[in-house]
C-alpha cells in the first residue's frame, strides 16, 4: 500500500463561493435519486433510489469588533488619572453552531502605562454602560450559531488609568478571543487605548430600548447620555447653521429607520435646542423636518447645548433621547447599528467623543402560505379543484408553498384525512417522495409541492385532501390567520367517474372491433353451431377495455349442466383458432384502456348430451362473461346458442345358438341396448324360422308372447333383456338347424332405428346338453363387470358356469365334465352342485385319479374334471349314471392375469 | 380435464402475481452514494480522495454517485435519471459529466425550478424590470449554484446494463 503523507488533510473548499448563511451544524443533507422510464409494456414508470444522508458538521468562526492595533486602536477613552475607563466590544459567532468564546486581556509593552484592575463584563442590554446587575466579571461568552438570536454579545472591558499617569500618556489594552470548540480559532486584533488627561472630558453612552432583536413595525428608543468627567469645565464649538457656540450631540439615523417625532433632551448647564441636519452634519437647523424623518445616511438628529466660554462644569450631565420605527417589511436579521458623537472644546482643542454602538436587529417573523400554483402562494383557506377524474387513476396537484416570513425557514408538509385514496407528497420534480421538512427557504421564496393521489378503483364520488404547511420555527397558528406559522390548501376532485368498464362482443366480422354497439352485440342471431354429443362449438368474441385504466379480466362461462368451456386467445382476431392451437386461458391478461383483445370460446358438449334445438338471440343456452379483476362489479356477458344433434342408435346382442331335442325346448336371452341420446320405444318380433317351430318372446322370462311392443329403453346405454323360447315339435330330424331372425324396431324422438339378432337352434339326439356361461366381476368383488364376461380387466375374476343336463329319456353313464383353465388366467376355485339325482361329486386333474375335494391349484393349460360317483366306489366308471333331467353344474372361478 | 383446468388457472394466477410484483418493485435498481472530496498531499502532489460522506462541513464538496442497473430482461426506453441537488448545497459547475454510451453522448440537463423544467446550461430566467419607466422582461442567466436537479435522459438501457453518473455539490 502506498503511504499517504497526511501533511495536509483538508477538505477541498471553493474559494469564490460565499454563502450568506452557513447551514446549521447537525443539519441532515438528504438526497434521493429517481428514474422515470418506459417499460417493456410501454407503460411509463418511475422508481427512486436509496436515500443518502450527510450530516453537516460544525465550523468554528467568530469575530470581535471593533478591530484595532497598538498604533491605530479601535476605540479610545480619555479620563483623569486614577479614573476608570470602559471599552465596548461586540463578540459575534459567525460559525454554524453554538460555541463558547474564551476572553482574555493583553497589555501593550510599547505604551506609557498598563491599566490596572482590568476586568470583562457582559453588557446584557448593550448600552455601553456597566449597569447594576452587570458587574460580575466574565471570562467567556457562549453564543448560538450565526443568524440566530444570541449569536452575538456585548462585552465591556474595564480598567483604571494609574494615578501616576500624566496628561497625554496612554496605555493600550487588547481583548483576545479564543474559540473553545477550536482553540486555533482566535481574534486578537482588538486593541483599545486609554489616555490620561486633566482637560474637560465629555462622555457619551448610547442605549437602545429594547436592545437586540426588535419586531418589524415596532419602535426603538435611543438615549444618549453623558457627563463632564474631566478635570475642568468644557466649552462649546461653532456649528454651521446654529447661533453661538455649544456642545453638539449628533446621531445619524440608521438607514431605513424613521424618526416619528421630535427628539427630547436636557442638560445640566447651557441652553438646549433640538437640531436637524439633512446633509450628513455639514449644516444644522433648529427647524423640524416633516416627520417621519427617515434615515438615509445623511439625515441626522441632534441636541445643541449652547453657552459661552467654559460653561459646562465638571460633573454636569446631559441626556438626549429620540425614537425610531423599524419598517414592517424589514428582513430578519437586518442590522441597525447606531453611534452618537459629542463635539465640544476641552479648553484647548475641539474634541469628538464617539459613543458605544448599539446594534438592533430585525427579529424573525416565521410565517407560511400554501395554495395556488402561481409565483406566490395564497395565504388562508383555499381550494384547488379538478373537475373530473376517473377511478383507479392518479391525480396530481401542484401547490405553491411560500415563506411569507422575513427569515429563512423550513416547513413541514402533511396531509389530512384523504377521501381521494392514498395520497403522497412529492418534491417539485413530481417523482421524488418528500422526506422531512422543505427548506430552508429564503424569506419570500416559493417551493412547488406536488401531491399525488391514487383514486380507489371503486370510488365514484368526489373527494378531497388537505395539505398543511407548518413552519418549523413557529409551528403554532391557524389556517384562517394570515402571516402565521400554519396554512393549508384543500385539494379536491369534484366528480370521480368510474374508470373501469368493458364491452364483450361476438366477433362477427373476423376482425378486431367494428361490432355493433353494446348491448346489441351481446347476442349473435343466425349463428348457432350444431354438434353431436361429445362435439365442440366455437364462439369467437372480443373484449374491449372501454375504461380509463389498464385492466385484466377473468373469463367464465355459464353453460348447461355437464358442459364445459375453454377460452383460447385469438391473436390475429380473425375468429379462427390459431395454429398451433394456443394454450387455453382463464383470464385475458392485461388489456390497455381503449384496446381490444380477441378470444375464442370452445364449448365442449359432453357425450350423451340430450338433443337441443335453440334459436340464437331468442333462447340462447350458453353465456360467456368477462369480469374485471380490479373491480369485480364490472363485467359484461354475451350469449350464444348451441344445437345438439339427435343421434339414434340401438343394438340387440348377442346372436345365440343352441341344441335341442325333438321334441324339446330351449331358451335364449338377448340384450336390447339404446345408445341414442334420447329414450327409445321399441317393439320386438321374430321371423319364426323356416320349419314352423314355435318362437315366443318375453321381457321377464315368465310371460310369453308372440311379439313384444312398447318397450321403453332409457337413453345413453339403457338396456332391456329379451327372452326367446324355442319349442321344437316331435319328429324333427337330428341335425336340422333353424334360424330365427329377431328384429327390434325403435322410435327415438323424431326418428327410428332398428337392430337385429338371431337364434340358431340345432336338433340333437336326446342325450347330454352342455351349456357354458360366464360373468366377469370387478376384481374379487361381487360387482359385475360384465354379465356376459365380454369385458374383463387384469385382476378381474371370471365365474364360468358349465351345466350338463341329461335331456334324453334314458340314463347316461360315466358323465365327466371337463373344463381347461383359460390362458392368461389363474385358478381361484371350483365347486359343483347336482340336481335330479344323488351321488358323490369327485374331482380330477387328469381324468383318471379322482378325489372328493376340489383342487386348490391348477397350472396353466391344465384341465379340471368333475363327475358324480353314484355307485359309491369312489371312482368314475360306466356304472355311474346320470338319470334323465338330472344336471351337474360346475362353477369355475378364475382371475385374469 | 379438471386437473388441467386447475393448472391453467394456477399459471394465470402466477402471472398476475408476477405482474403485481413487477409494478411494486422496480425494473431499475438505483443506488446513490455520497462521498466527501478531500485533497491529500502525497509526495509533493495534491491528490483527491473520496471518503464516505457521513458528515461534511459548510464549504466542503460532496460527490454524489448514482448507479443505475436495468434488472429487467428487456431494454428500457427513455430513462430519465435524476440526481437532486439538496437545498443546503450548491451545484459545482461542470461537475456533472456527460455519459458516453456507444456512439451516443448523453449530456446532463439541469433544472432550477425544482425539477419542473430542464435545460442545458446556460439556463435563463425571465425577470420583469423597470427600465426608463417601462416594465420590460429580461433574461438573466441562472447561476449553477441555483440549480435544483440534474438529469440524464438515456434513450435505451439494455438488460443488465449498469450506468454510473456523478456530480458534485458544495455544502452551503
Amino acid at each position: 500500500m502506498k503511504r499517504i503523507y497526511p501533511i495536509l488533510l483538508a477538505a477541498l473548499m471553493l474559494p469564490g463561493l460565499a454563502f450568506a448563511q452557513q447551514t446549521p451544524a447537525g443539519t441532515n443533507i438528504s438526497n434521493q435519486a429517481s428514474a422515470s422510464y418506459i417499460d417493456s409494456a410501454g407503460q411509463p414508470r418511475t422508481t427512486t433510489s436509496n436515500q443518502v444522508i450527510t450530516v453537516v458538521q460544525q465550523v468554528y468562526s467568530f469575530s470581535i469588533t471593533p478591530d484595532g492595533s497598538t498604533t491605530t486602536p479601535g476605540q479610545t477613552r480619555t479620563a483623569l488619572a486614577g479614573a476608570p475607563v470602559y471599552f465596548s466590544y461586540t463578540v459575534s459567532n459567525t460559525g454554524n453552531g453554538t460555541d463558547t468564546i474564551n476572553l482574555t486581556l493583553a497589555q501593550d509593552t510599547g505604551d506609557n502605562f498598563d491599566l490596572t484592575g482590568t476586568a470583562r463584563y457582559l453588557d446584557a442590554n448593550c448600552n455601553g454602560t456597566l449597569d447594576s446587575g452587570e458587574t460580575t466579571p466574565i471570562t467567556s461568552v457562549t453564543l448560538s450559531r450565526q443568524g440566530t438570536p444570541g449569536a452575538s454579545a456585548c462585552v465591556i472591558v474595564a480598567g483604571t488609568i494609574p494615578a501616576s499617569a500624566t496628561s497625554g500618556q496612554f496605555g493600550n489594552l487588547n481583548l483576545v478571543g479564543t474559540s473553545a470548540g477550536s482553540p486555533t480559532t482566535t481574534d486578537n486584533n482588538n486593541w483599545a487605548r486609554a489616555i490620561a488627561t486633566t482637560a474637560a472630558i465629555l462622555t457619551a453612552t448610547k442605549s437602545a430600548s429594547p436592545s437586540g432583536p426588535v419586531t418589524p413595525g415596532s419602535t426603538i428608543t435611543y438615549t444618549i447620555s453623558g457627563a463632564n468627567t474631566g478635570g475642568s469645565a468644557a466649552s462649546g464649538v461653532s456649528v454651521s447653521g446654529l447661533t453661538g457656540t455649544g456642545i453638539l450631540i449628533s446621531d445619524t439615523i440608521p438607514t431605513g429607520l424613521s424618526v416619528p417625532a421630535a427628539p427630547t433632551g436636557s442638560a445640566g448647564a447651557g441652553t438646549v435646542q433640538i437640531v436637524y441636519s439633512t446633509n450628513g452634519g455639514t449644516t444644522w437647523s433648529t427647524t423640524a423636518p416633516a416627520f417621519p424623518f427617515v434615515g438615509n445616511g445623511s439625515n441626522r438628529v441632534g441636541m445643541f447645548i449652547s453657552g459661552s466660554g467654559a460653561f459646562f462644569p465638571q460633573t454636569a450631565s446631559y441626556t438626549f433621547s429620540f425614537q425610531v420605527t423599524v419598517p414592517t417589511n424589514a428582513p430578519a436579521g437586518t442590522s441597525y447599528p447606531n453611534t452618537a458623537t459629542v463635539q465640544y472644546n476641552d479648553g484647548t482643542a475641539n474634541q469628538i467623543t464617539t459613543s458605544n454602538t448599539t446594534n438592533n436587529t430585525a427579529a424573525s417573523r416565521y410565517s407560511v402560505a400554501i395554495g395556488g400554483t402561481g409565483a406566490s402562494a395564497i395565504d388562508g383557506a383555499d381550494t384547488q379543484t379538478i373537475a373530473t377524474a376517473t377511478s383507479g387513476s392518479t391525480v396530481t396537484f401542484n401547490s405553491t408553498l411560500q415563506n411569507t416570513g422575513n427569515a429563512a425557514d423550513s416547513f413541514t408538509l402533511s396531509l389530512g384525512t384523504s377521501t381521494l385514496g392514498t395520497c403522497t407528497i412529492l418534491q417539485s420534480d413530481g417523482v421524488t417522495p418528500l422526506s422531512g421538512p422543505v427548506g430552508p427557504l429564503a424569506a419570500g421564496a416559493t417551493y412547488n409541492v406536488v401531491v399525488r393521489c391514487t383514486i380507489p378503483a371503486s370510488q365514484t364520488t368526489g373527494g378531497s385532501v388537505t395539505l398543511t404547511a407548518t413552519s418549523v420555527n413557529n409551528p403554532s397558528g391557524s389556517v384562517g390567520t394570515l402571516l402565521d406559522g400554519v396554512d393549508a390548501t384543500t385539494l379536491a376532485v369534484t366528480n370521480v367517474v368510474l374508470g373501469y368498464s368493458l364491452d364483450v362482443a361476438h366477433n362477427t366480422n373476423g376482425a378486431s372491433g367494428g361490432e355493433g354497439s353494446d348491448p346489441a352485440n351481446d347476442t349473435r342471431p343466425g349463428y348457432n353451431p350444431a354438434v353431436n354429443p361429445g362435439g365442440v362449438a366455437y364462439f369467437p368474441f372480443e373484449v374491449n377495455n372501454t375504461g380509463a385504466n389498464p385492466d385484466t379480466y377473468n373469463l367464465t362461462a355459464n353453460l348447461p349442466a355437464g358442459w364445459t368451456a375453454l377460452f383460447y386467445p385469438d391473436t390475429n382476431c380473425d375468429g379462427v383458432m390459431d395454429t398451433p392451437t394456443p394454450a387455453p386461458v382463464s383470464s385475458t391478461g392485461l388489456i390497455n384502456a381503449g384496446t381490444i383483445a380477441c378470444f375464442i370460446a370452445a364449448v365442449q358438449v359432453p357425450n350423451g348430451a340430450a338433443p337441443v334445438d335453440v334459436t340464437a338471440g331468442t333462447n340462447d343456452n350458453v353465456q360467456f362473461t368477462a369480469t374485471s379483476t380490479t373491480l369485480p362489479s364490472v363485467s359484461d356477458t354475451i350469449a350464444g346458442a348451441v344445437d345438439v344433434n339427435l343421434v339414434a342408435q340401438v343394438s340387440l346382442t348377442p346372436n345365440r345358438s343352441g341344441t335341442v331335442t325333438s321334441p324339446g325346448t330351449i331358451q335364449y336371452t338377448h340384450t336390447l341396448t339404446n345408445s341414442s341420446n334420447a329414450p327409445a320405444t321399441c317393439s320386438i318380433s321374430g321371423s319364426g324360422g323356416s320349419f314352423g317351430w314355435t318362437y315366443q318372446y318375453s321381457l321377464d322370462g315368465s310371460t310369453w308372447a308372440s311379439s313384444l311392443s312398447s318397450i321403453a329403453v332409457a337413453a345413453n346405454g339403457g338396456s332391456q333383456v329379451v327372452y326367446v323360447r324355442v319349442l321344437t315339435p316331435a319328429g324333427q330330424p337330428i341335425g336340422r338347424t333353424d334360424i330365427n331372425a329377431l328384429t327390434a324396431s325403435c322410435t327415438i324422438a323424431s326418428t327410428t332405428a332398428t337392430a337385429t339378432a338371431s337364434e340358431t337352434t340345432t336338433v340333437v339326439g336326446g342325450d347330454l346338453r352342455l351349456t357354458k356361461s360366464a360373468v366377469s366381476y370387478v376384481g374379487s368383488s361381487s360387482t359385475v363387470r360384465d354379465a356376459n364376461a365380454a369385458v374383463a380387466l387384469p385382476g378381474d375374476q371370471i365365474l364360468y358356469t358349465v351345466v350338463a343336463q341329461n335331456i334324453g329319456t334314458g340314463n347316461l353313464t360315466q358323465v365327466v365334465v371337463s373344463d381347461p383353465l383359460p390362458s392368461y388366467t389363474s385358478f381361484v376355485s371350483a365347486s359343483v352342485s347336482i340336481s335330479g339325482f344323488s351321488g358323490t361329486v369327485l374331482y380330477s386333474t387328469n381324468g383318471s385319479t379322482w378325489s372328493t375335494t376340489a383342487p386348490t391349484t391348477l397350472s396353466s393349460g391344465q384341465t379340471l374334471y368333475v363327475a358324480v360317483d353314484t355307485n359309491g366306489d369312489n371312482t368314475i366308471t360306466n356304472a355311474d349314471i346320470l338319470p334323465p333331467g338330472a344336471t351337474i353344474t360346475l362353477s369355475f372361478r378364475v382371475q385374469v392375469q | 380435464m379438471m386437473k388441467h383446468f386447475g393448472w391453467r388457472f394456477g399459471t394465470g394466477l402466477l402471472c398476475l402475481i408476477g405482474l403485481a410484483l413487477a409494478q411494486a418493485s422496480s425494473d431499475i435498481r438505483l443506488d446513490l452514494k455520497a462521498f466527501r472530496v478531500v485533497s491529500v498531499q502525497e509526495q509533493s502532489r495534491t491528490v483527491e480522495r473520496l471518503e464516505p460522506a457521513l458528515d461534511a462541513k459548510p464549504g466542503q464538496i460532496i460527490q454524489y454517485q448514482l448507479t443505475a442497473l436495468n434488472t429487467f430482461t428487456s431494454p428500457l426506453r427513455q430513462v430519465a435519471l435524476v440526481i437532486p441537488i439538496p437545498p443546503t448545497t450548491a451545484y459545482q459547475a461542470q461537475s456533472a459529466l456527460p455519459l458516453r454510451l456507444g456512439d451516443t453522448l448523453v449530456v446532463p440537463e439541469f433544472s432550477f425550478d425544482g425539477g419542473k423544467s430542464y435545460g442545458r446550461p446556460p439556463l435563463k430566467r425571465k425577470l420583469k424590470v423597470v427600465e426608463n419607466g417601462k416594465e420590460v422582461e429580461k433574461e438573466v442567466e441562472v447561476k449553477p449554484e441555483e440549480y435544483t436537479h440534474a438529469r440524464w435522459v438515456i434513450p435505451q438501457i439494455e438488460p443488465q446494463q449498469t450506468l454510473t453518473l456523478t456530480l458534485r455539490v458544495v455544502v452551503r
